[in-house]
């Protein structure tokens, strides 16, 4: 504009004859061009700074109006200012940048339908509907598009309430002799408020730029916009699957609109699925199951393990079931927990994995140590930190005595009673059945529907095996997927853990929207020590090993968060940001990891990719685990202690 | 549905009306060249009023090299506006300096002066607020109302045009004007 080289003129020539009045405030930044760069939109957080407030106002032509219905369902960026106001850096700074963002709506329609700015007068006694009227008149010359109210009200005594909660103090400046001067001294403050009425940002005289607003404005509408789609896709993931979802789903949590969908227990009454069925013909994607040939999958067995698998008395005290850490609901792990909790709240050091698919794997834990499901179910039962069996025998001894288990074993087993093998393979063929695929993505690589998968997801395929080349780990082939390549690698997750980098504070949400930002030394002074935890080298004792954690298959991820052997990242997102910035460099960082340099929006789309591998059985699976019984403590049982009032529960 | 209607209008009338003395309005001061000066003379023309005082370090020079801005922008219809600059100093802003200032920016301006009780009763009228004070090495400045008044061509105040927007919004507003002549309200 060509304005601004002739006020620089006017400067110079003010300066050069008026030596002695040079001295003033200079301008604010938000006259200018922005002199610093901007972070990218949608990279940062805006975190709720508390309710806006809401109050009676007269409109231009006079009518009085309720604050919250001008607010409407949009953004707004309320300033207060009185027309009179002698100071550059003041309401005419607010005017000049709200001119400048409604001559920006011409050109982007999406802003002039989400963003409303509103003017609201602090002097009603000079500022009548009149007086604003006349200010408004200007506004349409910024073009239509977008809206513009100018608001006064009727008078000081309604103004307060409004000031008040607004914090704005407002104070009449006297002259010399003590009168009203017909100037207030006031701090200039503009407000950002979301459609929830919550204030995300207050911008004072040094922040009020139009660059710095609109930022703010496009990052709240593109987070908005992923937290809508991540809720259209959950409602409609819920028309047909009542079961999938967990009984408390935190997602969305972080905004102010969460609701729960928890459905009490009581009315989940599941309906039993053909489990065989997944074993004898897997979904879509997916390979034939690898059976032992000395375990072969026989109905008798399943129900029997799935029988086992829910019930609570494999536990030393009998209160802690396989499906206690490995909710059916939670994608078959734990969604509130980034590390597990064993009986009587022991704190288990790593995440619990998703049995979904551990059919196909041929490593099982976070560390590899075991190879088949039959031997590894005995690591929980004996783990202190996990069910805290002491002994296999006692726990054989246990269920021997379980007068539900009589003839159960012998029946599946050809005769044989539970033992150490024989428990392992009847858990092992319930887990084995647990098998998803058929999801968006196999639909549309190997249904060949190209309709079944999104246009994001699409191209965060391309990612996956290009750019970003996931695929070298999580391996995708012409027949099917499983996304794992049975390897173990060096993230720099476990190395960061371990050397004890983390962030200074941590962000806690106290209720939806609501988070606080708590210092570390906070939370140490409350929280254990992390454990040591060093990988794969605690199984080799091969310093090579180091911080090496399995590769998991990423089928029904997003149902499984949160994710890596330690819980640490919450979100798929999180996870993506974590492996294009190149994991953490570490001494034994596999070479496959490094800097990705994706972009906003192709994070976005990987993202979109991982959200594509949801199982269409999914929903079949988790009813099937509530129509599963629930074994407890009961009379009879070795544990029951005769007499005893409190019911074990 | 059309009786319906009509009602509504009067009832919208009947909250226009104000409850005060309307903004604006008709004045005299003494002119640059020390004439008495009547706003009224400048019926027909589209006035652009500004409250400012010639010692100012910022806000009046841009807000005056702004006015000259819009006069060039204008071309031809330049003619049927007119710039007019009150001081709101009067102590130090006679018309000899004046004379020396507005020149700088437009040799159509018009510079205003008058004594202080003069100026205040202008001011009022405008609703512009102003006031001293001392610099600290010596002199002063003045705080003042820097919004632009555009005025139709039959004296009315048409619409307040806040410090800080571009010449190119105050050609816009002063083509409205000159093409919808009647006033309409917008």
């Amino acid at each position: 504009m060509s304005f601004l080289p002739v006020t620089f003129l006017m400067f110079l020539l003010s300066a050069v004859t008026l030596p002695s009045e040079a001295a003033d405030s200079p301008v604010a930044p938000g006259y200018g061009p922005l002199e610093y760069a901007l972070s990218e939109v949608g990279s940062y957080q805006l975190p709720a700074l508390g309710k806006a407030g809401d109050g009676k106002v007269l409109d231009t032509t006079g009518r009085v109006r309720r604050l919250y219905d001008l607010f409407g369902k949009q953004y707004v960026l309320l300033a207060f200012i009185y027309s009179s106001c002698s100071d550059v850096n003041g309401c005419p700074l607010t005017s000049h940048v709200f001119y400048s963002i409604k001559a920006q709506m011409k050109h982007d329609p999406e802003l002039a339908r989400h963003l409303k700015l509103i003017s609201l007068s602090f002097d009603p006694e000079v500022d009548t509907p009149e007086v604003m009227k006349l200010y408004a008149n200007n506004f349409r010359y910024a073009g239509r598009a977008g809206e513009w109210q100018f608001v006064t009200t009727e008078s000081e005594e309604k103004l307060r309430p409004i000031l008040r909660d607004y914090h704005q103090e407002v104070q009449r400046q006297l002259t010399d002799d003590g009168k009203y001067s017909g100037a207030y001294s006031h701090v200039l403050r503009v407000f950002l408020i979301d459609p929830q009425k919550q204030i995300r940002n207050i911008y004072s005289v040094a922040f009020l730029h139009k660059d710095l607003l609109l930022n703010d404005v496009r990052t709240l509408l593109q987070q908005n916009r992923a937290a809508e789609m991540a809720l259209a896709g959950q409602g409609r993931q819920k028309q047909s699957a009542v079961f999938s979802g967990p009984g408390d789903d935190k997602h969305g949590y972080e905004q102010l609109a969460y609701q729960t969908h928890s459905l009490a227990l009581d009315s989940r009454r599941g309906k039993a699925a053909d489990l065989m069925a997944y074993v004898v013909k897997p979904p879509l994607g997916l390979p034939k199951v690898p059976v032992p040939a000395d375990n072969p999958v026989k109905e008798k067995k399943v129900q029997l393990g799935r029988k086992l698998f829910f019930d609570r008395r494999l536990s030393l005290n009998n209160t802690i079931s396989c499906a206690m850490c490995h909710i059916p609901e939670q994608g078959f792990s734990s969604n509130e927990l980034a590390m597990a909790v064993g009986i009587e709240g022991r704190t288990v050091r790593r995440n619990s994995p998703t049995i979904y698919n551990a059919a196909y794997a041929k490593l099982l834990f976070h560390d590899g140590r075991e190879d088949t499901l039959e031997q590894q179910i005995w690591g929980p039962l004996l783990a202190a930190s996990e069910m805290g069996n002491p002994s296999v025998g006692y726990v054989l001894n246990k269920i021997r005595h379980i007068a539900e288990y009589d003839g159960r074993f012998e029946a599946a087993f050809n005769g044989r009673h539970v033992s150490m093998e024989t428990l392992g393979m009847a858990l092992a063929s319930y887990e084995r059945t647990l098998v998803s695929g058929a999801s968006a993505f196999d639909v549309w690589y190997y249904g060949n529907d190209p309709a079944a998968l999104s246009a994001a997801a699409q191209r965060g395929f391309r990612i996956f095996t290009g750019k970003g080349n996931c695929v070298a780990c999580h391996l995708i082939n012409e027949r099917y997927a499983l996304f794992m390549d049975n390897g173990l690698h060096n993230t720099g997750i476990g190395y960061r853990e371990s050397m004890g980098i983390r962030p200074e504070k941590e962000r806690i949400f106290v209720a939806p929207g609501v988070s606080i930002d708590v210092d570390r030394s906070v939370i140490d002074q409350v929280g254990a020590a992390p454990p040591k935890d060093l990988g794969r080298y605690e199984i080799t004792q091969n310093p090579h090993d180091r911080w090496k954690y399995k590769t998991p298959g990423l089928r029904n991820i997003a149902l499984t968060a949160p994710y890596m052997h330690n819980g640490s990242l919450s979100t798929l997102q999180e996870v993506v940001d974590f492996y294009d910035q190149g994991g953490v460099p570490n001494e034994g960082l596999d070479p496959l990891i490094k800097p990705l340099h994706l972009s906003a929006q192709e994070k976005q789309d990987l993202v979109a990719f991982l959200q594509s591998l949801t199982g269409d059985n999914v929903d079949q699976l988790v009813a099937d685990a509530f129509a599963a019984p629930v074994g407890d403590l009961k009379k009879g049982d070795p544990d029951w202690v005769r007499g005893t009032e409190v019911e074990v529960r | 549905m059309q009786t319906k209607g009509v009602i509504c209008l009067l009832g919208l009338l009947l909250f226009l009306v104000p409850a005060h003395a309307a903004t604006g309005g008709d004045f005299s001061l003494t002119d640059q060249h020390g004439k008495p000066f009547q706003l009224q003379q400048l019926r027909g023309k589209v006035v652009l009023l500004f409250f400012g005082y010639t010692s100012c370090p910022d806000v009046c020079p841009t807000e005056l090299a702004g006015i000259s801005r819009v006069l060039k922008l204008l071309k031809a219809d330049a003619a049927k506006v007119q710039g007019v600059f009150v001081s709101v100093d009067p102590g130090r802003d006679s018309p000899k300096v004046l004379a020396e200032y507005v020149r700088y920016f437009d040799e159509s301006l018009i510079g205003l002066t008058g004594s202080p009780s003069e100026i205040e009763t202008v001011a009022k009228q405008y609703q512009v607020s102003y006031s001293k004070h001392p610099n600290p090495g010596g002199g002063y400045a003045m705080d003042h109302t820097a919004n632009l008044y555009v005025i139709d061509p039959n004296g009315k105040l048409f619409a307040i045009v806040p410090y800080g927007f571009p010449p190119e919004h105050v050609v816009d507003v002063v083509k409205e004007i000159l093409t919808n002549p009647a006033g309409k309200d917008l």
